[in-house]
Order: structure tokens, then C-alpha cells, then sequence
């Protein structure tokens, strides 16, 4: 294959996907002169037609009736709203000026499912998506260009500006350090968040099957809670929220017998210790893939929410009594799997600042604990971490360590991707399938939440809410056969492509599959930012009624039980989420190329075994891109 | 040193049962002898809860309707001219009355709830 053409192949296919998923089809309704009108009929929770596509410039005119109760008509971008009682038939005109994919949303409370019954209102020609998708291939090959240009100050610098080192010490500062080291620190976080939780557990029981938008718990955890940790808490933190989780508290003090203060405690609990060969982010693939199979329950109905979050406590108190300290965090949590391999991504990190002090310091008193405070919870050993993953952020080491040798840093995003595997290693087994097979897994359901949370598809709502027993039953076997067959097996035929181009026979399959699937994270966590978005901003004005009125009981206790839903800047909605696309896109195609410099020997096996994993990657921006605005 | 900061573990016990108590403490003082509280569910997921209502004639009464449905209900007598609107889904409405006449009055949803809206239908008894 001759070296030159290859970014001219890159092109060709690129343009082969883009003309693919662009296709114009049919315009809707009846056009007579410049105006296009169009009939719909809202049902729960879906509308008929539910992609209404008109051209530039028309005038549109909408007709709406409801089939069933009443619904509402909120379209983003041009801010048309009315009420769509059953019996009546409203009219909706507006001027088709703006260009691009807009969601149309049912503004009434109709249903479990309603704040997430949608359309799409297509106004051709969707320049934003063409843009986007172009450049994603620009981006991708310049990255391709730009890596075959490479100075010696990138293999040092991330983009060649930012140096991969580069690291700012938030606990030089004293207050922080002294913050870090108090025993009421996080403490006094996770005490408030406990009561916080006793709320949500209680509105959740008591709103039975009542709507989820007006329901506390509902709100707080899958529209603020979800959202903040998919946007800013992992993305920048790590592990952040494991910090202020209030669900292994109980399970914390009967094990060490106290909340307060540190030492080793007599234990409550049998102290077992967690079989060696599911030491890794096997058990929570699991765990969340298992509970995503009930999230048309839990998102949307208060009680299923209480079913789960029970489960969760339970879980975490039961766990601690059999095994030794935050055993259930590590292995069992559904939400621990993304955050440990995400907050590899993030721009903070809790490790050591010299290592020789470590080195001569016995015994170790951040794994063993002393009096000032519990050895690693996390069974990390801080004194040889390298890596996110794993790291609670529960700042135990601060208090334990008697050099003061830990620090909070901020870094570059993503540094963690690079770490190589360390002397101690053995006792977690860090880098490998169960990481790469949770970041590939975060691809599928991605899509399924997408779909069916902001996709126009019924039938899709439907399925995930099981309105029938037969096509619950299509979802999960469809579902699980996306996550565990078919886009891993995609990714293992890239991988072989991505061997097989290299020209190197030598390294094995696995090294190439489990590495490359590191750069995936960026994008991983970029998407999944993007998708939190969607969620947040047509939703988030349920809070302040949730606030004020936490047990719909007709209370108002900051006034604010009053506030109508208005979706917020949901027009700018697919800007942001293409801005956040690119940047997860830029840093996926940055580290990338790295690993393809580690997985192979030679510079021009690398450049050429990247080839097909570029590809594969440039073909997953367009699929976003396409999922998001298309 | 040994730093024994002084926190009680039921600290944590005593958070967890605080919010409980308020919010039954809440919903407690909130009922009154003539106060009764109707639920609002369309009839396939439980009609109106209490279906019939019993109260004394000439005796003020605030019924107190709660939607604790997904959809929009509304609340009509008819036979004593009362009427409560639209009740969206977790909203609260309250309608304060005192009946005059001795009788058996039908009250009704007003807003086309469900496919069996037409049997959400209840019964208010002045004795």
C-alpha cells in the first residue's frame, strides 16, 4: 500500500459514510406554494410521524391532534409550544429558517415516559450536521498528517504544546493539605449526602407510581446526579463522587466500629478477602449491564428507582459484613466500572510526590493504616499508584502518610491512559480485557440510552418499558447482543486489520486489542457528557418544583413549587454536544497514535497498524455525529 | 496521639429517622377532622381512592386532591356545582365546600385521562 495515498483512501470512505448517512429522503406532509403542512397525532409516547423533515425557507404549519391523553408540542431551537388536549386539533406555524435537526418534546406529564416522548423536526439541508461530520474526517486525517510530522517535542507534549508531566499541586496550598487531613473531611460530605439519600429513598417509596419528572427522587438521581457525574464530576475529578457517596457509610462503621476516628478497629464483619481472579472491572461490566436492562424502570418510576437504590445499600452493607473494606465499591457497584476507567481521563489524581521517601519508608502506613487513619480503604497502595482506576479519593493516604507525601494534582486529561503496568501490579490486574471490554460496552449503551431517551422511536420506548413481554424480550436479547457480541467482535476484526497492516507478526492480538481500546476513553467520556446534556437541559427546570415540593404533597418550601417546565438553551444543545464531541475526538486520535508507538516496534508499523484503527475511529465520530444531529 | 473525634455512629441513625419523622410529622399535620384527602388515579391503575366520601351535612369539608398519576386528571360535582380544574400529574388542589343538602352526588374526571376516563367516576354521600 503506498504510504502517500493512504490519506486519500481515508477520504474516498469517508465520503462513501457521509453521502450513506445524509440521504435527504422524503420531505412530510403536502406542500402547497411555500407552505408545508403536516398532520400529527401524539400518542404515548411517541408522535406519528415522529421525523417530520421540511426544507429551508417553507413556511410550516403543523397539525396536532392526541390519540390518547392530553399531550404537549415543544419544538427546541424555534420555542413553538402548545397543549394537545384529546378531541381538540392545535395548529403550530413557524418559518422553517434555521437548518439542522431539532427535537420536538411532549410539554404536558403524560406518562412515565414523558419527558423523554420526542420527534425530530429535520430542516433540510442540515448543515450542521454535514459540518460536523466533515470535520470529524478533517480532524481525523490531520491528526494522521500532523503524527507523520512528529517532532521529538511530541513525544513528550500532549498536541505538542502541553507537557504530559506538567502536574500543579493543589496541596501545596495549607488550608487544602489541612483540609485533606482532617478526619471530618470527607465525612461531613457523605453525612450530608446520607440525608440527601434518605430523602430521595422516601420520595421514591412514597411516589409509588406516580410521573418521575415531578418526583424528587427520580429528578435528583437521574437528571442531577447522573448528569453532573457523566459531565463534571468524572470527566475532571475521577472518582469524585465516590468520595461523597453516602451508600457504603453503614457498612464503613460496622466495620471499623466508629465514624470518627482512625486506626484499626475491631471489625464487625468476616474481613474476607475478594477472589483474586474477579480483582478487576469484570463484576461491575456486569453489574451496570445488568441494571441497564431495567432503565425504562428506574429513570422514569419512582419506586423502581427506591427497588434500586435499596438493592445498592443493601448490597454495600451486606458485602461489608462478608468481605473487607470497600470490597463493594471495588467489584460490586454498577456505577464504579465507568467512573474507575473514565477518571483515568480526568484532570486530577491523588499520588505521590516523591517517590524515594517512599522507598525507604517501612511499614508502609497508607496500605496498613495507623493511628491518624485506615490504611487504603480501596486496597490501593498509594505509594506505588500510577493509575485512577482504583482510587476512591477518599483521602485516608493524606491523613495516614507521616511524610506528607501525597499530593492532589492537576494534569493534562487522560494522562492515566499511558501508565504502564508497575512492580505491584500483581496484586490487581490492571490493564487488560475487563477494562477494555467496559470501555466497548460503553459504546452500545450509549446507543440504547440515546435511542431511546432522545431518539423519536416508539416502539424502541415501548420494548425498554416493556409495554409487552415479547419485545422486552427482543430488547434484551437485542441489547446484549450488540454489547457483548457484536461491537466487541467488530473491534477485535480492527484490531486483526490493525495487525495485519502493521506488517509486524510478532505482537500479539490481545496487546493490540486491549491497548488500542484505550483511546476509545476520551471519546467514551466526551459522548457520554454530550448525551448527559441532552438530558439535562429540556429537563432540569423539573428541579425546582422537586425542591420545593419533594413529596408532591402540595408543599412549597423555597417557593419555587410553582415553576413551569422550560427547557433551557436547548437550541444551542447541538452545538454544545458537537463542541464536546471534537474535543473527546482530538485527545481519542492524540493518545491513539501513542499506543499504536507502544503496541508496535518500528515507527512505520505504527503509522501503518494505526491506519485501520484511525479509520474505525473516525467511523465512530461520524456514527455520534450522526446519532446526535444526523 | 490518639485522636478521638467525638461522633456518635447513631449520629447517623438519628439523620435517617429526623427525615423520616418530618415527613410523616408533615403529612400529619397537614389532615384536620373535615379534611378529606382523594386520590387520583386513572381506573386502571386505581380509580379515585376513596371512591365514596361520606360527610356531614352543613359541616364544612376540604377535600384535598392529590394526582398522584402520570397524567393530567380533573375534578367535577356537577350536583353541587364544584369543580377543581385540571389536576396535573403530582399536582395538589384543594376545594373547600359545605354541603347543604342531604344526598347522593356523582363527581367525575374532566380530563380525558385513559381509555376507561369515562369510569373514573366516585360518589360523594351528605348525610
Amino acid at each position: 500500500m503506498d504510504h502517500r495515498l493512504l490519506p486519500t483512501y481515508v477520504l474516498v470512505a469517508s465520503c462513501l459514510t457521509l453521502s450513506a448517512c445524509g440521504s435527504s429522503g422524503e420531505f412530510s406532509g403536502d406542500l402547497v406554494g411555500t407552505q408545508r403542512t403536516v398532520e400529527v397525532t401524539a400518542r404515548k409516547f411517541e408522535y406519528k410521524p415522529s421525523v417530520i423533515t421540511v426544507k429551508e425557507g417553507e413556511t410550516v404549519v403543523i397539525k396536532l391532534a392526541s390519540e390518547d391523553v392530553t399531550h404537549g408540542f415543544y419544538l427546541d431551537g424555534y420555542g413553538e409550544q402548545t397543549t394537545i388536549p384529546p378531541g381538540d386539533i392545535k395548529l403550530v406555524g413557524f418559518t422553517a429558517n434555521k437548518t439542522g435537526r431539532f427535537a420536538f418534546r411532549c410539554s404536558e406529564t403524560c406518562g412515565h415516559f414523558h419527558p423523554y416522548m420526542i420527534g425530530h423536526l429535520r430542516v433540510l439541508p442540515n448543515r450542521k450536521y454535514y459540518a460536523g461530520v466533515s470535520l470529524v474526517v478533517l480532524l481525523g486525517i490531520g491528526s494522521l498528517a500532523y503524527g507523520r510530522r512528529r517532532r521529538e517535542k511530541h513525544r513528550t507534549h500532549l498536541f505538542g504544546v502541553i507537557p504530559l508531566d506538567w502536574r500543579f499541586e493543589l496541596t501545596k496550598y495549607r488550608p487544602i493539605r489541612a483540609l485533606f487531613k482532617s478526619r471530618w473531611f470527607p465525612l461531613v460530605f457523605i453525612l450530608l449526602n446520607f440525608f440527601v439519600f434518605v430523602v430521595i429513598l422516601v420520595a421514591g417509596f412514597a411516589g409509588g407510581f406516580s410521573a418521575g419528572n415531578v418526583n424528587f427522587g427520580v429528578m435528583v438521581v437521574w437528571i442531577l446526579w447522573w448528569v453532573l457525574l457523566m459531565t463534571i464530576f468524572v470527566p475532571v475529578v475521577g472518582r469524585f463522587w465516590c468520595m461523597a457517596c453516602p451508600f457504603p457509610l453503614v457498612g464503613d462503621w460496622l466495620q471499623r466500629g466508629t465514624l470518627g476516628s482512625g486506626g484499626r478497629q475491631k471489625s464487625w464483619g468476616l474481613n474476607k478477602k475478594w477472589p483474586k481472579r474477579f480483582r478487576n472491572l469484570w463484576p461491575v461490566t456486569a453489574c451496570f449491564l445488568l441494571s441497564t436492562l431495567f432503565v425504562g424502570f428506574f429513570t422514569v418510576q419512582p419506586f423502581a428507582t427506591f427497588v434500586l437504590l435499596a438493592l445498592i445499600v443493601i448490597g454495600a452493607i451486606v458485602i461489608s459484613l462478608i468481605y473487607e473494606k470497600r470490597t463493594f465499591c471495588l467489584y460490586l457497584c454498577p456505577v464504579s466500572g465507568f467512573q474507575g476507567l473514565y477518571s483515568n481521563f480526568a484532570a486530577c489524581e491523588v499520588r505521590v510526590k516523591d517517590p524515594d521517601i517512599c522507598k525507604t519508608h517501612t511499614p508502609k502506613t497508607c496500605y496498613l493504616g495507623n493511628e491518624h487513619g485506615y490504611g487504603c480503604p480501596w486496597m490501593e497502595l498509594p505509594f506505588d499508584m500510577n493509575r485512577n482506576t482504583y482510587c476512591g479519593l477518599c483521602m485516608e493516604c493524606f491523613k495516614t502518610c507521616p511524610h506528607d507525601n501525597m499530593a492532589f494534582n492537576v494534569r493534562p486529561f487522560g494522562t492515566d491512559l499511558l501508565a504502564e503496568r508497575r512492580r505491584t501490579d500483581e496484586l490487581q490486574n490492571r490493564r487488560g480485557l475487563d477494562e477494555a471490554f467496559k470501555s466497548l460496552t460503553m459504546i452500545g449503551i450509549l446507543f440504547a440510552f440515546f435511542l431511546t431517551m432522545q431518539g423519536p422511536y416508539g416502539w424502541l420506548k415501548d420494548m425498554v418499558m416493556a409495554a409487552s413481554l415479547g419485545g422486552y424480550g427482543l430488547f434484551l436479547g437485542g441489547y446484549l447482543l450488540l454489547n457483548l457480541g457484536l461491537i466487541p467482535v467488530l473491534f477485535l476484526v480492527v484490531s486483526y486489520l490493525s495487525k495485519k497492516a502493521s506488517g509486524n507478526r510478532e505482537v500479539p492480538l490481545k496487546k493490540i486489542f486491549v491497548d488500542f481500546s484505550y483511546c476509545l476513553v476520551p471519546l467514551g467520556v466526551a459522548r457520554w457528557a454530550a448525551f448527559s446534556l441532552g438530558i439535562l437541559l429540556p429537563n432540569g427546570s423539573y428541579l425546582p418544583r422537586v425542591f420545593s415540593d419533594p413529596f408532591s404533597r402540595g408543599w412549597d418550601l423555597f417557593g419555587t413549587a410553582g415553576y413551569q417546565w422550560t427547557p433551557f438553551l436547548t437550541g444551542a444543545l447541538p452545538y454544545l454536544q458537537l463542541s464536546l464531541l471534537f474535543v473527546g475526538l482530538a485527545f481519542s486520535l492524540e493518545y491513539g497514535y501513542r499506543f499504536a508507538n507502544r503496541i508496535f516496534t518500528t515507527e512505520r508499523e505504527a503509522t501503518r497498524g494505526w491506519i485501520p484503527m484511525l479509520l474505525f475511529i473516525i467511523a465512530l465520530g461520524v456514527f455520534f455525529v450522526w446519532l446526535f444531529e444526523g | 496521639m490518639r485522636r478521638q473525634t467525638a461522633l456518635n455512629p447513631s449520629l447517623v441513625v438519628l439523620i435517617a429517622m429526623a427525615a423520616v419523622l418530618a415527613t410523616i410529622g408533615c403529612s400529619a399535620s397537614a389532615s384536620q377532622p373535615a379534611t378529606v384527602e382523594l386520590l387520583a388515579r386513572a381506573p386502571e391503575k386505581g380509580n379515585w381512592s376513596p371512591q365514596t366520601i361520606e360527610v356531614e351535612q352543613g359541616q364544612k369539608v376540604t377535600l384535598v386532591i392529590r394526582n398522584v398519576d402520570a397524567v393530567t386528571h380533573g375534578f367535577y360535582l356537577p350536583g353541587l356545582d364544584l369543580t377543581a380544574g385540571e389536576i396535573k400529574a403530582g399536582d395538589v388542589k384543594e376545594i373547600t365546600f359545605t354541603p347543604q343538602v342531604a344526598g347522593e352526588y356523582g363527581f367525575y374526571c374532566s380530563v380525558w385521562c385513559s381509555d376507561f376516563h369515562m369510569h373514573m367516576r366516585g360518589k360523594l354521600i351528605v348525610r
